[in-house]
């Protein structure tokens, strides 16, 4: 039986480096091609991640039923949950765990799935720890209101929730230290 | 499994490198806040670094070129231990002691004196994570003053430090304020170490084993040593009685780091703490 390559050790260690360095540089496009293979990227960074310590909201029935066994986590309601695996085309209707003012570490990672990142209509300036003055980041497919929402969650740090966006191949972090300043519709570069 | 030692690459379990590689992801979107992790016991005493090499285990892959280094010498003891036990678990990896080389550098006590890159990452092994436990005992207490930023019993020690010696006599761990909320312990570097923090281009962990804690500096992120508008930060002083900069008596390299000794004749001497930077001197001083 030959095990798919995003489950073996190997491909996680890569997968994870390449989560360093996304939620290191916010805003910078990470290409997971050579290790997602068949797959996709948010099934990459959850096999990389997950295991029986965690707990994993699905909220759009994203996950298949083979892979839950895989991944181990306990599945939880997106309230509760430490991580939240999404699509980024519909709008939020949750309220995720913001952590607390002693626990912060306890705020919830939402992974995001849009369609296009890298290019697109929505053009994000970003600023804060981790971008050298400011970084432009182009999307398409992310509903706006968790832009919106998402700056309530992250207003009072070092409470908030720490995104990480995904088309089919490529990821980038926005964790909760990212300023964003939102140009809707700023086509030209 | 690796061919030599029977262990996992690495030598943790793959449930162990997610946990502190989850812990690690935390760190970096909360800088400077220390995340919680259960260290695992490693087959050396808590105290040689273990929450250091436990970060070093759960980030390395076998593309990587690592640089293990303790108070700036590749050739320490604890160096060379860290650095053998990570060669026998991670078959594959190379190991350097050119800074500029390594993509993973583990370190003790310095930051090398070479300016470190953005496809660079420095793992610090720390004693004491918290640089609050001078002013308070209680780890319940000390984590909502973290939370809430209240660090004014902190500055009122560092207070009492200029009405007794006229100067914050702090040698090393100097308490330094990261991205204007969290005060970290930066490890026991010397404070000619701390500039290096703020909007460093590497990205910088900090492991705790015993304690149990690892923190972060981001990339591109603001580190400021705690100080007073009256009483500025500053580092080490190495000029002598007539005021001239003294200099590596090796390598004669006037801008870095030295280490104080006395060789047998009685006479003081100095030398680099870095001894790669102190041998890129020596080939080529204007490097």
């Amino acid at each position: 039986m030959k095990i798919e390559t995003i489950w073996q050790p190997e491909t996680q260690q890569r997968v994870f480096r390449e989560l360093v360095e996304a939620f290191s540089h916010p805003g910078d496009v990470r290409d997971l091609e050579p290790h997602v293979a068949e797959s996709n990227a948010q099934r990459a960074v959850l096999a990389a991640l997950m295991d029986g310590e965690v707990t994993l909201a699905d909220p759009h029935q994203r996950i298949s039923e083979q892979d839950w066994p895989l991944l181990q986590a306990r599945r939880e309601i997106s309230e509760k949950a430490s991580y939240v695996a999404a699509s980024g085309s519909q709008p939020p209707d949750f309220q995720p765990a913001l952590g607390s003012l002693e626990s912060p570490e306890s705020g919830a990672a939402i992974l995001l799935e849009v369609e296009v990142i890298g290019q697109g209509q929505l053009c994000l300036q970003l600023s804060g720890p981790g971008v050298d003055g400011e970084r432009a980041l182009h999307l398409s497919g992310l509903h706006e209101d968790w832009l919106e929402r998402r700056a309530e969650w992250v207003e009072s740090f070092p409470l908030g929730v720490d995104l990480l966006l995904s088309d089919a191949r490529r990821i980038v972090a926005l964790p909760r230290t990212t300023r964003i300043r939102h140009a809707p519709h700023a086509s030209e570069r | 499994m690796s061919p030599h030692a029977g262990y996992n690459f690495g030598f943790l379990d793959e449930y162990a490198k997610k946990e502190i590689r989850r812990a690690i992801l935390k760190a970096i979107s909360i800088p400077g806040y220390q995340v919680p992790y259960a260290s695992r016991e490693m087959p050396m005493g808590r105290g040689f670094g273990t929450g250091g090499l436990q970060l070093t285990l759960a980030l390395i892959g076998a593309d990587d070129v690592l640089k293990v280094i303790d108070q700036g010498s590749d050739d320490s003891v604890n160096a060379v231990n860290l650095r053998r036990f990570i060669e026998m678990t991670c078959p594959g990896v190379s190991t350097t002691t050119r800074t500029q080389d390594a993509t993973l550098i583990q370190s003790r006590h310095r930051i090398p004196e070479l300016p470190l890159t953005a496809r660079q990452i420095l793992v610090l092994q720390v004693p004491y994570p918290d640089a609050l436990v001078v002013v308070e005992a209680s780890e319940e207490k000390r984590k909502t003053m973290h939370g809430e930023a209240d660090y004014s019993r902190l500055l009122v020690k560092l207070y009492e430090d200029i009405v007794k010696f006229n100067e914050i006599t702090i040698s090393h761990r100097y308490p330094t304020r990261i991205n204007g909320h969290y005060v970290i312990d930066p490890s026991p570097i010397p404070r000619w170490d701390v500039p290096e923090l703020d909007h460093s281009a590497a990205l910088i962990l900090f492991g705790a084993g015993r304690e149990k804690k690892i923190y972060a500096v981001p990339p591109y992120t603001k580190a400021q040593p705690l100080a007073f508008d009256d009483v500025p930060f500053r580092v080490e002083d190495f000029r002598d009685e007539q005021g001239r900069r003294r200099g590596c008596h090796r390598c004669g390299c006037t801008n870095s780091f030295l280490d104080e000794f006395t060789d047998s004749s009685g006479k003081k001497l100095y030398q680099c703490s870095d001894s790669d930077w102190c041998d890129g001197q020596r080939r080529s001083p204007r490097e």
